[in-house]
C-alpha cells in the first residue's frame, strides 16, 4: 500500500486514480454485459498480446513528449526494423542464433533510426514533429524498398513464439516485456540524471541550456530510447503475425498519442508518468476489445479515439485554466 | 543594385527553382518523353489536387499553426455532399462546392474553437478532429465507393482549355479545373501581401504576444484562418471527386505528409510567420516532378516513398541550415 501511495504522487495521483477506476469500471460492465466473450481466455489472451505493442510504442511517444518533441515515426521505424529482422533471419536460417541476431539488427536499426532523428532536431533545430513526419515516411519507404510491396514471411516458427507464446503460468510473453520495459524506463525517468534533465529540457529548453544541460546530448539520448522502444514493438508486431510488412500497425500513431495524453503526459513537454501511460493503455485496449465484443464497426473506433483525445485534451485544459485562477 | 541580385538568385525560392531545372534536365537526358509539351499537362493534372492543399497549409503554417486534417475534411464533405446528391436527384456544381464548402466551414470552426480558444496544439487538435471525421465518414457514411456522378457535375470533368497531340499520336488534354488552384494562388497571394488581414496572418506566426499588442486580433485571425482551411479543403475534396470521376470515402486520406512536404521545402517555416505562395507553387511542382517521373528514369515504384522522404528531410535540412547560418551571423 505504501509502494502504491508513493507511486501516486501530487498531480498525476488523480489522473492515475481516474483511469484506475475507469479500467475497472469497463472491466466490470463488460464482465455484466457479456461475460462468456470477454473472459473467455482467448479473448484475454488475445489482449494480453496486443496492447504491449501499442503501448511500448507508447513509452517511446511519452519520453519525446516529456522532452517537449513528439515521436510520429515510431510506428515507421517498427516496421523497418522488423523488416531488417526478418531479412536477417531470412539469410541466417532457423536457429536460436539467427533469432538472436534479427534482434539485434531491428534494435541496431531502431537506435540508428532514433539518433538521425535526435541528430536532426537536437543540431538542425527542425521542429520534432516535422522531423518525425518526414521520418515515417523515409523509414517506411525504406521498409517498402526492401520488402518491394508484400510482407516477407517465412520467419523462424520459433520467433512466432516471442510474442504467441507463453513461458510462465500461461500469461503470454509480450506482458513480461511490456513490464520489463515500463519498469526500466520508470527507472530511467525517475531516478536517473538523464530523466530529470529531460523534463527540464521539455519545460524550458533556454533555462536547461543555461544551467548546464547539453541539450543536443540529451535530445539524442531521448529521440535514441524511443526509437529502441520502436524497435521492440515492431519485433512483438512482427513475432505475433510471424512476418513483416512496411504498413502494420497504421493506426497506432493516433493511438499512442491518445494514450500518452490520456495517461497525463503534457503534450508542451515537461511532465509525464509512466504509471499513468501503462494504466491509460490498458483502459485503451479494454475499450478497443469491449467494441470488438459488442461487434461495433471498427470505423466507429476511429471516431470515438479521436473524440476521447480532443475530450482529453479539453477537460485537462479546462481544469488547468480552473487551478490557475 | 548588385547585392540585390546576389539576394534574389539565393532565396528559397531560386535555390527550390535551381533543383527543380536541375532535375528536369536530368530527367530530360535520360528519358527524352520528358522534354514533350505533354509533360507540362500530366503534371498539371498531378499538381492539381495538392496545390489547392498546399495553399491552404501554406497560411496555417505561415499562421503557426499546422492542419492534419484536410484530407479527413476533403473526404467527408464531398463524400456526403455527393451522397445528398445523389439520393435527392440534385445535379448542380455550385450545390456540390456550396454544400461541401460549408460543410468544410463547420469543421474548420471546430478546428479553431479548440486551437485558438481552447489553446490546445495544432497538431494534437487537428489529428483528433481528422479522426472524427474520418471515423465519422466511414462508419455513418459508408464505405462504398460512387462513379455514377451527375451528368452536369460530370460535364465539368470533360471540359478542357486547350489539347495538344503529340509525335506519337496520343492527344493531351488540359483540364479546366486547372483553373481554381490558379485562382485560389492569386487570391492567396493578394490576401497575404495586400491586405491588413493577411499580414496578420504572418504577425501571428512570428509572435502571437507581439501581434496582439500590435493591435491585430489573434484569436478571430485563427477562427478566419482555420474556417478558410476548412473551405479549401473541402474544394479540394469535391474537385478531386469531380476530377477522378469517383466519389471515394478515403481516397484522399494520407496525403498530408505529402502537402505538408511540398510546402515546407518551398520554403515556408514550419515554425510560422515566413513562407510566400510562389514558393509554395515550385514546391508541390518539385514533388510532384520527383513522384511522377521516378519511374521515367528507371526508379523502380517501390523506392519512389523512399526517394520522396529523402528530398524532403534534405529540404527541411537546407532550409534549416541556412536559418540557423542567419540566426548565427552578426546582425548590423
Amino acid at each position: 500500500m505504501n509502494v502504491l501511495h508513493s507511486l501516486l504522487r501530487g498531480k498525476e495521483r488523480k489522473n492515475n486514480l481516474i483511469l484506475m477506476l475507469l479500467a475497472l469500471s469497463i472491466f466490470i460492465a463488460m464482465t455484466i454485459l457479456s461475460p462468456r466473450a470477454f473472459l473467455r481466455p482467448a479473448n484475454l489472451k488475445g489482449m494480453a498480446v496486443q496492447f504491449p505493442e501499442f503501448g511500448i510504442l507508447s513509452f517511446g511517444m511519452m519520453i519525446a513528449m516529456i522532452s517537449g518533441g513528439i515521436d510520429l515515426s515510431l510506428v515507421g521505424i517498427a516496421n523497418l526494423s522488423s523488416i531488417v529482422a526478418a531479412v536477417i533471419m531470412l539469410q541466417m536460417g532457423d536457429s536460436v542464433l539467427s533469432i538472436v541476431l534479427g534482434i539485434l539488427g531491428a534494435l541496431a536499426i531502431g537506435a540508428a533510426c532514433g539518433v538521425f532523428n535526435g541528430f536532426l532536431i537536437g543540431y538542425l533545430k527542425i521542429p520534432a514533429m516535422l522531423v518525425t513526419l518526414c521520418g515515417l515516411q523515409l523509414y517506411s519507404g525504406l521498409g517498402l524498398a526492401i520488402t518491394k510491396g508484400p510482407a516477407i514471411t517465412g520467419l523462424p516458427e520459433r520467433y512466432g513464439e516471442i510474442a504467441n507464446g507463453s513461458l510462465i503460468a500461461g500469461i503470454p510473453n509480450p506482458v513480461f516485456v511490456f513490464l520489463a520495459v515500463a519498469i526500466a524506463v520508470g527507472y530511467l525517468m525517475r531516478s536517473t540524471v538523464y530523466g530529470s534533465h529531460v523534463s527540464f529540457m521539455g519545460t524550458n529548453e533556454v533555462a536547461a541550456k543555461y544551467s548546464g544541460i547539453n541539450n543536443l546530448k540529451v535530445t539524442i539520448y531521448t529521440y535514441l530510447i524511443s526509437g529502441l522502444m520502436g524497435s521492440i514493438g515492431g519485433i512483438l508486431i512482427s513475432s505475433h503475425y510471424n512476418s513483416a510488412k512496411s504498413d502494420y500497425g497504421k493506426s497506432y500513431t493516433l493511438l499512442t498519442l491518445l494514450i500518452v495524453v490520456l495517461g497525463g503526459t503534457d503534450p508542451s513537454g515537461g511532465k509525464g508518468n509512466i504509471l499513468g501511460v501503462s494504466l491509460a493503455v490498458i483502459v485503451l485496449q479494454m475499450i478497443s476489445s469491449a467494441f470488438n465484443i459488442l461487434r461495433i464497426n471498427s470505423f466507429v473506433k476511429t471516431f470515438v479515439w479521436g473524440l476521447i483525445l480532443i475530450a482529453i485534451m479539453l477537460i485537462s485544459k479546462l481544469i488547468d485554466r480552473k487551478e490557475r485562477r | 543594385m548588385r547585392s540585390n541580385i546576389a539576394k534574389l538568385a539565393t532565396t528559397n525560392e531560386a535555390i527550390v527553382a535551381y533543383t527543380i531545372v536541375a532535375l528536369s534536365m536530368a530527367i530530360g537526358i535520360i528519358n527524352p518523353a520528358f522534354r514533350e509539351f505533354s509533360t507540362v499537362i500530366t503534371l498539371s493534372r498531378a499538381m492539381l489536387i495538392t496545390l489547392i492543399f498546399a495553399v491552404l497549409q501554406m497560411m496555417v503554417i505561415v499562421s503557426g499553426g499546422i492542419d492534419v486534417s484536410f484530407p479527413a475534411i476533403a473526404c467527408f464533405s464531398s463524400y456526403a455532399t455527393l451522397r445528398l446528391m445523389l439520393s435527392f436527384d440534385i445535379d448542380s456544381v455550385f450545390f456540390f462546392y456550396a454544400v461541401a464548402g460549408l460543410m468544410g466551414v463547420c469543421f474548420g470552426l471546430g478546428n479553431a474553437f479548440l486551437i485558438a480558444k481552447m489553446e490546445l496544439p495544432a497538431l494534437i487538435a487537428t489529428l483528433g478532429v481528422s479522426s472524427v471525421a474520418n471515423g465519422a465518414t466511414l462508419a455513418f457514411l459508408g464505405t462504398r465507393e460512387y462513379s455514377n456522378i451527375p451528368e452536369g457535375v460530370d460535364q465539368l470533368s470533360r471540359s478542357f482549355l486547350f489539347s495538344f497531340t503529340n509525335s506519337g499520336g496520343i492527344t493531351f488534354q488540359m483540364t479546366s479545373l486547372i483553373l481554381i488552384p490558379l485562382i485560389l494562388l492569386v487570391l492567396a497571394y493578394l490576401l497575404l501581401h495586400h491586405t491588413m488581414l493577411g499580414r496578420g496572418i504572418y504577425a501571428i506566426g512570428g509572435d502571437r504576444f507581439a501581434a496582439r499588442i500590435a493591435g491585430f486580433n489573434v484569436i478571430r485571425i485563427q477562427f478566419f484562418i482555420y474556417m478558410v482551411a476548412g473551405f479549401l479543403a473541402s474544394v479540394g475534396g469535391v474537385t478531386f471527386t469531380i476530377l477522378m470521376r469517383q466519389g471515394s470515402p478515403q481516397n484522399l486520406m494520407g496525403s498530408e505528409m505529402m502537402v505538408i512536404a511540398a510546402v515546407v521545402v518551398g520554403g515556408t517555416r514550419i515554425t510560422g510567420g515566413h513562407g510566400t505562395v510562389f514558393g509554395t507553387l515550385l514546391g508541390v511542382l518539385l514533388i510532384a516532378i520527383v513522384q511522377n517521373n521516378l519511374i521515367m528514369v528507371g526508379v523502380p515504384t517501390h523506392f519512389q516513398s523512399f526517394v520522396v522522404g529523402l528530398i524532403i528531410v534534405l529540404g527541411t535540412g537546407i532550409t534549416s541550415i541556412r536559418a540557423k547560418r542567419v540566426a548565427n551571423s552578426s546582425k548590423v
